[in-house]
This record gives C-alpha cells, sequence and structure tokens, in this order.
C-alpha cells in the first residue's frame, strides 16, 4: 500500500459538437479509461490520431475536468484528490505547454518557484542543479524566445523538474526533435524512473516506446484496447514488433466497431 | 500566500508585457513624445500658412461705374497695411501686431476679359462689378470659395466696402445737417461675461477632457488586455499556466491587476502630456493678451474626482476588454472583436459634447456616459455627492460583473481548448463553399451592420424624398441583404429563412398573443413617454406625415412588407443562425435587442426589444416564421389604424390617445392583455406537446 502511484478511475470526457446538420452531437473523446501507474514506472499510451490521447492526459494532470470519474494520486500514505494539491506533484509537459519567450529560463524557474510556494534558497539550489542536469548554464539568462529548438525543449523540461514532482506527465515528448535531443530526454525518463518517480507518458514513435515503456496501454475511440508489457502485447498478437502490434489492434477495433 | 502568487504572477504579467516593444511605444512614445511633436508641428504649421497668406498681393478687378470711388477706397486700405499711411507711431505698432501685411494690386478691368476664366485660372482673386440702378450704386462680388487666396481676398473687399458704406452713411448724414454720432450710436451697449475665469476654461475642458480620457484609457488598456488573453493563447502559454497549483481567481485577477495598472499609467501620462500641451497653450496665450488669470486651486476637487474616476474607470475598461479579448485565439481575432466595443465606448463618450444632458440618476448609472458627465459636472464646479459616489461604485460593481465572467471564461474547457469555427464564409471564394444549412454567425453578424448601415443612410433619404414609397423602398433593401448572403454562400433559403409549415392552430395563437402584448405594449410605451417627455414629439410627428396617405397604401407599405422583409431577416437569417452556435435562450435574446436597436430611437429601443422577444419566441415554439409574419403585421396593422382613423377607434378605444394613464386604465389594459397572451401561449404549448407525440409515433 505504500507505493506512490496516480490512478485515474474510470474517466469520462464528452465534447459536444457541432455537426452540420443543425444538430448538436455528444462525442466521448475519452470513454471510461481507467489505469494506475505507479512509482518506478514508465507508462507509455499509443494510439492513433484522435483517439484520446491528450484529453486523456490533460484529465489526469488536472487541466481538464473530466464529464465522470475520477484522479487521485497517492504519495505515502497521503492520498490527494484536490486539483491544485495534484498538480503540485505533477510535472506536466506537451506541445502545447510553450514558455514566456519574453522571460529567460531562470526569471521562469524563480516564478515558478514562488507559485510552487518554494523558498528562495530552495529555488535557487534546484536551478542550479537542473542546470548542471540538463547543462543549460550557457543560455539560462536569455531570453527563451531566442533559444534554439533543442535548448527550448530543455528549458520546457527544467519547468517540469524545478518543483521536484513525483508524477511526470509527458505528452509526445519527444515530437519533432532530432536524434540527440530526443535521446536526452529518453535517458532523463529513464534516470527519473530509476529514482523511483511516475511516468506517464504519449508517442507515436513505436521503437521508443518499445525500449522504454514498462508497460503500455493502447487506446482507439476513447476506450483501452490493449494493455500489458511491450513483450505480452506482441506474444498476445502474434507479431515481431509493436508496430504490428499497433496495426494489428487498431485495425481489429476499426472492424469490430463498424457492427 | 494567496498575495504572494498573485503578486508573482501580476510581476511574471509585467515584465512579459513591457518586455514588448509594441507596449513600450504605444504606452510612452505616442504620449510623451508624438503628442507634443504632433502639436508643434501643427502649430507651425499653421503659423506659416496664415503668414503666407497675410504677405500675399491680392489682384484685385473693379470694373464699376462710381467714378472709381471704391477702387480708390480699396487702393487706400492696401497701402494702409504697409504701415506707410499711419498718423502715428501707435497706430503702426498696431497694425504691426495684427500682422496683416498684405498688398493689394487693382487690376485694370480692360486687360482682364472674360472675369470668369481669370478667376479660374487664378489671374486675379477677386473681380468687383458695379452700376447704378434706381439711384443706387449696387455692386458684385465674384471669388472663388475653392481657393484659398480668393477667399482671403474676398474678406478684404467686404471689409472695404464696410468702411465703404460708413464713410459714405457719414457724409450723407453730416451732409442732412445731423450730428453723425447721435445717429449712428443712439444707443452703446456692452458685454460682460459673469462667468469666472475658472468657469469657462472648466467649460471648455468639461467636453473635450473627459473624451481623452476614456480614449487615452482604453488606449491604454486595449494592447495588455490582448496580450494577456488573446496573446498567451497565441503564444501557446496558456496551458503552461494552466498546469501550476494555481486557481483561476488568482489567474485572473492578476492578469486584470495587470492591465488595470498599465491602463492607468498610460491614462496619467496622456493627460500630463496633454496637460502640459493645455498649459503652454494658455501660458503663450496668457503673455499675448491680458485675459483675467484662473486659480489651480480651485480645480482640486475636480482634479481628485478625475484621478478617481480614471482609477475606476481604468478597472471598468479593463474587465469589459479582457471579457471580449478572452474568446480571441490571436492578435488579429482580438482586434476584430475589440473594433466594435471601441466604437460604442467613443460614441458613448461624444457624450460630454452634447449640451443639456445631465447627470440624472439613470445616466450616472449608465457607464462610459457617466464618466464624462461627471467630469464635465466637476468642472463646471456642480459637485453633487450622491452623483459621484453613484458613478465610482457602479463602475466599480460593472468591473466586478466582468471580472466575474471573465473567470467564467477561463472555467470553460470549450473556449481554452476549443479550435474556434463558423468564420466568416463571405469572402470565401464561391467555389469552396459547401451547400446547404444556415449561414454562420459571422456573416450574419456581417449582415446586420451592413443593414444597419443601409437604414440609416439609404433608408433616411429614401424616406426623405419619396415618403411611403421610400420606406418600401428601404424594405426590399433590407430584404437583398440576406438574400445576397444566402444566395452566395449556397445556403438553405427555406432552412435560413424558417420557411416551415406549422399547425393551423398555432396561427390563431400567435393573433392572440400579438393583441394581448400590444396592449401590455401600449403600458410601457406610455410611462417610457411620462419618463422622456421631449422625445416622442419628434417621432410622431415623422410619423404623422406617412399616416396621412391612403389607408389601404399604408398599410401596404407599413404592416405587411415589414412583416415579410424585417422577418425574413430577423427571425429568419439572424434566429435561426444565432441558434445554431449559441443556446437558444441567448439567440432570441441577441436577435430580440437587435431588433430593438435596428429601430434606432431610443424611446422605442424597449418596446421594440420586447416586441422582437416575442415574435422570437413564436418563431422558435412553431419552428416556422410563418405566425411571426403574421404577429407582425397584426401588430403594424394596430398602429397604423389607431393613428389612421382616430375618430373611429377613440369612440371605442379612448385610451390609445392618452398622454398618461390612469392606474385603473394601467390594470385594465395589462389585465385583457396578459390574458389574452395566456390564452394564445396556452394554444401553442398544447399544440406543441401534440405536435411532439407525433413526432414521436413516427419513429
Amino acid at each position: 500500500m505504500g507505493k506512490n502511484r496516480i490512478t485515474a478511475d474510470c474517466l469520462v470526457k464528452t465534447f459536444t459538437k457541432n455537426e452540420k446538420k443543425s444538430r448538436k452531437v455528444d462525442v466521448n473523446a475519452v470513454d471510461g479509461i481507467s489505469m494506475t501507474v505507479q512509482e518506478g514506472e514508465i507508462v507509455g499510451i499509443l494510439g492513433p490520431n484522435g483517439a484520446g490521447k491528450t484529453t486523456l492526459l490533460r484529465m489526469m494532470s488536472r487541466l481538464m475536468r473530466p464529464t465522470h470519474g475520477t484522479v487521485s494520486i497517492q504519495i505515502g500514505e497521503e492520498e490527494i484528490t484536490d486539483d491544485i494539491e495534484i498538480k503540485r506533484h505533477i510535472g506536466y509537459l506537451s506541445n502545447n505547454t510553450k514558455l514566456y519567450g519574453r522571460l529567460s529560463a531562470r526569471e521562469l524557474l524563480q516564478m515558478l518557484g514562488v507559485l510552487y510556494g518554494m523558498s528562495k534558497t530552495d529555488t535557487e539550489r534546484k536551478i542550479e542543479e537542473i542546470s548542471d542536469i540538463l547543462s543549460m548554464e550557457s543560455f539560462l539568462d536569455n531570453r527563451i524566445e531566442k533559444l534554439s529548438t533543442g535548448q527550448t525543449q530543455r528549458a520546457s523540461i527544467a519547468r517540469c523538474l524545478v518543483h521536484d514532482p513525483q508524477v511526470y506527465i509527458f505528452d509526445e515528448p519527444t515530437l519533432g526533435l532530432d536524434i540527440l535531443s530526443s535521446a536526452a530526454i529518453i535517458e532523463f525518463m529513464k534516470k527519473e524512473r530509476d529514482r523511483g518517480k511516475i511516468i506517464l507518458y504519449s508517442t507515436h514513435y513505436m521503437e521508443e516506446a518499445e525500449y522504454l515503456c514498462d508497460r503500455i496501454v493502447m487506446i482507439h475511440r476513447g476506450k483501452i484496447v490493449s494493455e500489458g508489457s511491450p513483450d505480452s502485447l506482441k506474444a498476445q498478437t502474434g507479431k515481431e514488433n509493436l508496430r504490428e502490434v499497433f496495426a494489428e489492434l487498431i485495425a481489429k477495433e476499426g472492424i469490430a466497431d463498424e457492427h | 500566500m494567496n498575495t504572494k502568487i498573485i503578486r508573482t504572477l501580476v510581476r511574471k504579467e509585467m515584465l512579459d508585457v513591457f518586455r514588448d516593444k509594441k507596449t513600450v511605444v504605444i504606452m510612452l512614445f505616442i504620449p510623451v513624445i508624438l503628442y507634443p511633436l504632433i502639436f508643434f508641428g501643427g502649430m507651425q504649421a499653421v503659423a506659416m500658412i496664415s503668414a503666407s497668406m497675410k504677405e500675399q498681393n491680392y489682384r484685385i478687378v473693379v470694373d464699376a461705374a462710381d467714378d472709381g470711388a471704391f477702387a480708390r477706397m480699396l487702393a487706400e486700405k492696401g497701402k494702409e497695411q504697409d504701415g506707410g499711411n499711419a498718423e502715428t507711431a501707435e497706430e503702426t505698432a498696431a497694425k504691426q501686431d495684427e500682422e496683416e501685411n498684405y498688398t493689394i494690386t487693382l487690376v485694370d478691368a480692360g486687360t482682364v476679359g472674360d472675369y470668369e476664366a481669370a478667376l479660374n485660372d487664378e489671374l486675379i482673386d477677386v473681380y468687383v462689378s458695379g452700376a447704378l440702378q434706381n439711384g443706387k450704386m449696387e455692386y458684385d462680388i465674384y471669388y472663388l470659395s475653392s481657393v484659398t487666396n480668393s477667399s482671403y481676398a474676398k474678406n478684404i473687399v467686404t471689409e472695404a466696402f464696410d468702411e465703404f458704406r460708413e464713410v459714405l452713411t457719414k457724409e450723407k448724414i453730416r451732409e442732412a445737417g445731423l450730428d453723425v454720432h447721435e445717429i449712428l450710436e443712439p444707443i452703446l451697449y456692452e458685454k460682460k461675461d459673469t462667468a469666472s475665469s475658472e468657469q469657462s476654461l472648466g467649460s471648455i475642458m468639461g467636453s473635450i477632457l473627459p473624451f481623452m480620457l476614456i480614449i487615452s484609457l482604453m488606449m491604454g488598456t486595449m494592447y495588455p488586455a490582448i496580450d494577456t488573453t488573446a496573446g498567451e493563447r497565441e503564444r501557446g502559454t496558456l496551458e503552461t499556466i494552466l498546469t501550476l497549483p494555481v486557481t483561476n481567481r488568482q489567474l485572473i485577477i492578476s492578469k486584470f491587476l495587470t492591465v488595470a495598472a498599465i491602463g492607468i499609467v498610460s491614462a496619467l501620462l496622456n493627460i500630463c502630456s496633454m496637460g502640459g500641451i493645455a498649459f503652454y497653450m494658455y501660458k503663450v496665450a496668457d503673455m499675448q493678451t491680458d485675459a483675467e488669470a484662473f486659480e489651480i486651486g480651485r480645480f482640486l476637487p475636480a482634479i481628485l474626482v478625475c484621478i478617481l474616476t480614471v482609477f475606476v474607470f481604468s478597472l471598468f475598461v479593463s474587465a469589459v476588454t479582457m471579457c471580449i479579448t478572452a474568446f480571441a485565439k490571436s492578435y488579429k481575432e482580438a482586434n476584430n472583436y475589440i473594433t466594435p466595443l471601441m466604437l460604442v465606448i467613443m460614441f458613448t463618450g461624444y457624450i460630454g459634447f452634447i449640451p443639456n444632458v445631465e447627470l440624472t440618476q439613470t445616466m450616472a448609472m449608465i457607464p462610459v456616459a457617466n464618466i464624462c458627465l461627471l467630469i464635465r459636472n466637476m468642472l463646471l464646479f456642480k459637485i453633487d455627492y450622491t452623483a459621484i459616489a453613484v458613478v465610482l461604485l457602479s463602475n466599480v460593481a460593472y468591473a466586478m460583473f466582468a471580472v466575474l465572467f471573465l473567470s467564467r471564461i477561463y472555467d470553460s474547457e470549450a473556449i481554452l481548448f476549443g479550435d474556434g469555427k463558423s468564420g466568416m464564409q463571405l469572402f470565401e471564394k464561391r467555389s469552396n463553399l459547401q451547400k446547404g444549412g444556415v449561414p454562420t454567425v459571422s456573416d450574419v453578424w456581417f449582415a446586420v451592420a451592413l443593414t444597419i448601415v443601409l437604414v440609416m443612410y439609404a433608408g433616411s433619404m429614401l424616406q426623405m424624398k419619396f415618403g411611403l414609397a421610400g420606406v418600401f423602398g428601404t424594405q426590399l433593401l433590407l430584404l437583398c441583404v440576406p438574400l445576397v448572403i444566402i444566395f452566395y454562400t449556397k445556403r438553405d433559403f427555406r432552412l435560413t429563412f424558417g420557411f416551415r409549415k406549422t399547425a393551423v392552430r398555432n396561427y390563431p395563437a400567435a393573433a392572440f398573443i400579438v393583441t394581448g402584448f400590444y396592449a401590455v405594449n401600449v403600458v410601457i410605451s406610455t410611462g417610457l413617454a411620462g419618463l422622456f417627455p421631449d422625445s416622442t414629439e419628434n417621432v410622431v410627428t415623422v410619423f404623422d406625415k406617412l399616416m396621412s396617405g391612403n389607408i389601404l397604401a399604408v398599410l401596404f407599405v407599413i404592416a405587411l412588407a415589414p412583416a415579410v422583409c424585417e422577418e425574413m431577416l430577423f427571425r429568419g437569417m439572424i434566429l435561426q443562425s444565432m441558434k445554431e452556435k449559441y443556446r437558444v435562450s441567448a439567440a432570441i435574446g441577441i436577435t430580440a435587442a437587435l431588433f430593438g436597436i435596428y429601430h434606432m430611437s431610443l424611446i422605442k429601443l424597449i418596446p421594440t426589444g420586447l416586441l422582437g422577444l416575442v415574435f422570437c419566441y413564436v418563431a422558435y415554439r412553431t419552428d416556422s416564421i410563418y405566425p411571426a409574419m403574421l404577429m407582425h403585421f397584426l401588430n403594424n396593422a394596430f398602429s397604423v389604424i389607431i393613428s389612421c382613423c382616430p375618430e373611429q377607434v377613440r369612440r371605442i378605444f379612448p385610451i390609445f390617445y392618452q398622454d398618461t394613464l390612469r392606474f385603473g386604465d394601467v390594470l385594465l389594459l395589462l389585465g385583457i392583455g396578459l390574458a389574452l397572451m395566456g390564452i394564445g401561449l396556452y394554444i401553442l404549448k398544447k399544440g406543441s406537446r401534440r405536435g411532439r407525440k407525433e413526432e414521436k409515433a413516427d419513429f
């Protein structure tokens, strides 16, 4: 019972869409997903575009309110359900979480320190530590809008790290990065897992997921299609690699759906 | 803890806004550097132009049968300007002070030929002809008003004529052996302004200052409002800030405080800059003339209230602009949204220039207008503490409502994470558009704007020129707007206009409702007319003129045409499109409000708005435009009959011709009206219930 974890319980997110012919239609972007990620575990969310990955991750990091269902975090003996308190323990990163271009990375991290309720000395020490890990010294005081793509991505990761969260939720963190930058992020995730952090992330890169994830959750049309370690998924479907597993599962689901 | 978070967020927003060049330019460069530059540049230009005009040589032709008497007069006047003829040194000095250094060249009439051509070619500036008629010299002064020199020369000639006439008059009086002074000046008078110099200054400032304040505050808040809301979304940092353990309220309050603070600073800078210019002008004027000096101390209360209102108004403007920009996803979009708001605020700001508008209790509640009137009153030394309190508190209250609304926007995931839809289709290539459906809301807004412009200009012109036929023309014009839009964007004609069959019982229901509502509306309009007695008379006379035609023609134009054309626009295109995008209640509210505004009369705004509401409701309930058309026809027909056949109607319903209603009448009208409406609504409800059952049976 003492293990840290994040739990999603039967999450549903309904969007109301305006269809062409004057009627409003409710669409469940996420349709009853329950999952738990424990400390020291990397869980990868795979699924085609529009499967509900981003919505699921947004709900788990409390950016969005679920239509139904709950999210909770267990840290030690404490169970946390309050939105603001949950946010304190999460480092969320997506392609939509841009940084304030007119501030320098240092200013940004200092501001975050205050907002996360850290003391000034703690924040300064943490900034030193992060800039060491991510080798950011050279551009720490430059305005973020002047940084290169790789530098910006490192600053983004620094943003998630400053409050030393227990849970990392990353939405396609390696999208559009070169091999070196994405390798750095992958290494970072592995290191954090080994430190006992909880890591939940989504990706479109199958090889990356196969290499990195302890467990994979495949979702399609807002529902979990299949779940398990990369090896067990391969065994289930009898395929050689994750790419084929993915194609197989989605195709099956597509046919099942038409009936 | 709470204040620490807000302080940090405000600091971040401030840094973010101030590190952008655009803000600094708008906030500092414009008031501190650009205004004085424009002002002094303008002053110099004016000085140069007037100097060049006064050093001008004017060529004047005098072709008159007066033995050259006027020509001599004019030549003398020209010489005087050189200072040559001045008798004393003092006079010379005075002349030079006026800086009138023009010379006059008298051109011989023979050398000119056609005077009109010469004027047009600017060979001469003024042509004066004169002939003796009935023993009196009659002169004609020809000039070109379009040419500055010619106009100026004309003024000189006119002046010369005045002097000429005076000389001749004096001569005649002297010839008659009378005392010149006695005859020309039998009485003496002198104007004495009892207003203190502070009061006269205040009355000038009272109309200009509030307007400038409002504009500068708006300009100051607009940019940061866009930057912190739409700008943040455009830069993609909104989702980042949502990941932080910060509540919505903290986020919004800090954004709001940032915008308001920047607005205040910007407004104060603007005021200081303009005040500096005004002070400079005053000093310059003070040195040249010996106008009474005024005591700045007397303006102290006004200045204090001004500063207070700047604070309160900046809260109001920031909150309201942010509410609007929060819907936008980019700068460009935010700019589009904010333009109408700016226009509304600016027009309301003009209220300070209108004489006779007083700061009444109602006025003190109207945003923007109340600020203008309060500052004006303060500058005129009309100090009313209740009014001050009402104005300040109402602005704070509005700002609070707006902030609450803003936090609701930031609570709405549909707005925050939505990707927006239904843009303008009117400016798309027609071949790219899909067929069917109703027009998008953006297209409809465009249509509304176009309609209002059409009604304002073309409509009133047609009406003035052709009377009843013009009104009919305006209605046809109205119909053109939706028809063109629907044709161009390939929308579904029947769907857009709501041309759908509805149960027969809905027609009598509609008739009951409109008749009942007519009675209720009589009470409302009479009540409103009592509140604003002056405004009705104007409307009544225009209306009466239209009503004087043949009653059938009047019925056709005033009742039938609007029932078709206005209904197709309002309950047709506008309501149907709004219904697609917004909730039904919002769609009905917007359409009704537009219907009220479209009638362009402050006094009719509420009755027509309510009428629109009733039409909309029936159109929505019956899911058809036809009952609404019937209602519109009946409503207008009642008005036509009441004003066309006063004798007959008065005998049966004297109630319609009273300026004020007795309490009993009010009860009677309301009772009958509400009862009729109740019957109508009952029939409608019953019908729709049955209709739904039938619908269900179909499945």
